[in-house]
């Protein structure tokens, strides 16, 4: 049982996006990182959009940007359910993700607090900042 | 006895007719396809949201909020383009008639129209309406959409506007069979544990707090369920336009086969007609 690994499922509304054994998956709920390891707890949290990072059982890392979530372990198996997800390799350039976020960060100045769309703006802001990390991510596995 | 001319003439335009109805047949074909796909995909999404929300709902009634209005949102799912047979009369019998049952509950419904044509009839009608969300072409199901209904119902419901909402759309059978469904949204009562030999909900180690997750698995919940009925009502949309196409270009053969008919014995009558002419002339001729 000790190298059985964790079995990991992404599933988004358009379909499953990854299903297979894994070492570790870490991502981000609202309280900062956190990782999965084979044999964990129970456990239910939310996501923020943030990047999930997968240690595949050969060693290798695949990266993916979700928009925040839910996540759960129950009996060993780890399961992602977000609402879009994208896989780093088919993400834009690192200049792309570079000027979303900025873009969306200058977004996020101009809303107040007060104003309906500042939790969207907030995700924007969020998710962009995910893209890049992921780029650069992807980029430091290479 | 209409004329050669004529027959030939309505003929022609039958056929032009037919050969617009087996195009529609063959893009809803194509369009069914890939909503059925869409609708596939979808399955373990709202499969495993359900299992978690209903672990962590178990035990739980979750309540309108204390002094919330005697009233129901409902959101009616129909298509914006017509040609698709009963497919939008028969959504919105069914609307009018949970309306009703509404009404004798002393709930007052409010209807919010996705499509043209719940909207065109709301709008007759004079139902009270709580919002409308048209031309959604190419595609109706998208995340966007369920989205925006999704938050809506949400907002409206946690203000006490209404006490529960719900959605009315078609739910697809088979490509032959699509029927109007009621299903109630908010407030959420998620299924039963599924009896798989599960002693009791599971125990989960919840972070940040069961007081903060709930709200994120709730509207993940509600998102979900709006999405999937815009998927079923995409594909059963496309399903009905397919099966009133394919029907229009059988009856539009026959049509076809009967004129051609009629066409013939026309032509032959006129003939024979010519016939005796001649005959009579020939016959006043040696006389």
């Amino acid at each position: 049982m000790a190298d059985a690994g964790l079995p990991f499922k992404l599933i988004t509304p358009t379909g499953v996006v990854f299903d297979d054994n894994v070492q570790e998956v870490t991502a981000e709920n609202p309280i900062g990182e956190f990782g999965v390891l084979p044999q964990h707890i129970n456990y239910l949290t939310s996501l923020v959009p943030c990047v999930i990072t997968v240690k595949l059982a050969d060693g290798g890392y695949r990266f993916f940007v979700v928009s925040g979530g839910l996540a759960e372990v129950k009996d060993g198996v780890m399961t992602v359910l977000a609402s879009t997800a994208e896989e780093a390799e088919a993400l834009m350039d690192g200049d792309t993700a570079s000027r979303g976020l900025v873009a969306a960060e200058e977004r996020l100045q101009n809303v107040s607090f007060y104003e309906p769309g500042y939790q969207n703006a907030v995700k924007a802001a969020q998710l962009a900042r995910a893209r890049q990390r992921a780029v650069q991510m992807r980029g430091a596995a290479r | 006895m209409a004329t050669l001319k004529a027959i030939r003439r309505r003929i022609a335009s039958v056929q032009s007719t037919q050969q617009v109805t087996r195009a529609m047949k063959l893009v809803s074909a194509a369009k069914l396809r890939r909503a059925q796909e869409a609708l596939l995909k979808d399955r373990p999404y709202a499969e495993s949201l359900s299992r978690m929300a209903g672990s962590l709902l178990a035990g739980q009634k979750m309540e309108a909020p204390p002094g919330a209005r005697r009233s129901a949102l409902v959101t009616v799912i129909t298509s914006d383009r017509g040609l698709c047979g009963g497919y939008n009369a028969n959504l919105i019998r069914h609307a009018e008639e949970q309306g009703a049952e509404l009404r004798a509950q002393g709930i007052e419904p409010a209807f919010f129209a996705v499509g043209r044509k719940a909207l065109e009839h709301f709008r007759r009608t004079g139902a009270r309406l709580a919002g409308q969300q048209i031309n959604n072409t190419p595609r109706l199901a998208t995340l966007e959409l369920a989205g925006s209904i999704a938050e809506m119902m949400l907002t409206e419901f946690q203000s006490g506007q209404y006490e529960q909402t719900a959605v009315i759309y078609s739910e697809f059978r088979s490509a032959l069979s699509q029927r109007p469904t009621y299903e109630p949204i908010l407030p959420v009562h998620p299924g039963e544990q599924p009896a798989e030999g599960v002693a009791g909900p599971t125990e989960y180690l919840i972070e940040p707090s069961r007081a903060e997750l709930l709200p994120v698995v709730i509207q993940s919940y509600v998102e979900s369920a709006v999405f999937h009925a815009l998927l079923e009502a995409e594909a059963s949309e496309h399903a009905a336009r397919m099966t009133a196409m394919d029907s229009a270009s059988n009856n539009a053969a026959d049509m076809i086969a009967r004129l051609t008919l009629e066409m013939n014995r026309a032509r032959q009558a006129g003939i024979t007609r010519e016939l005796m002419d001649i005959v009579g002339g020939a016959e006043a001729l040696n006389t």
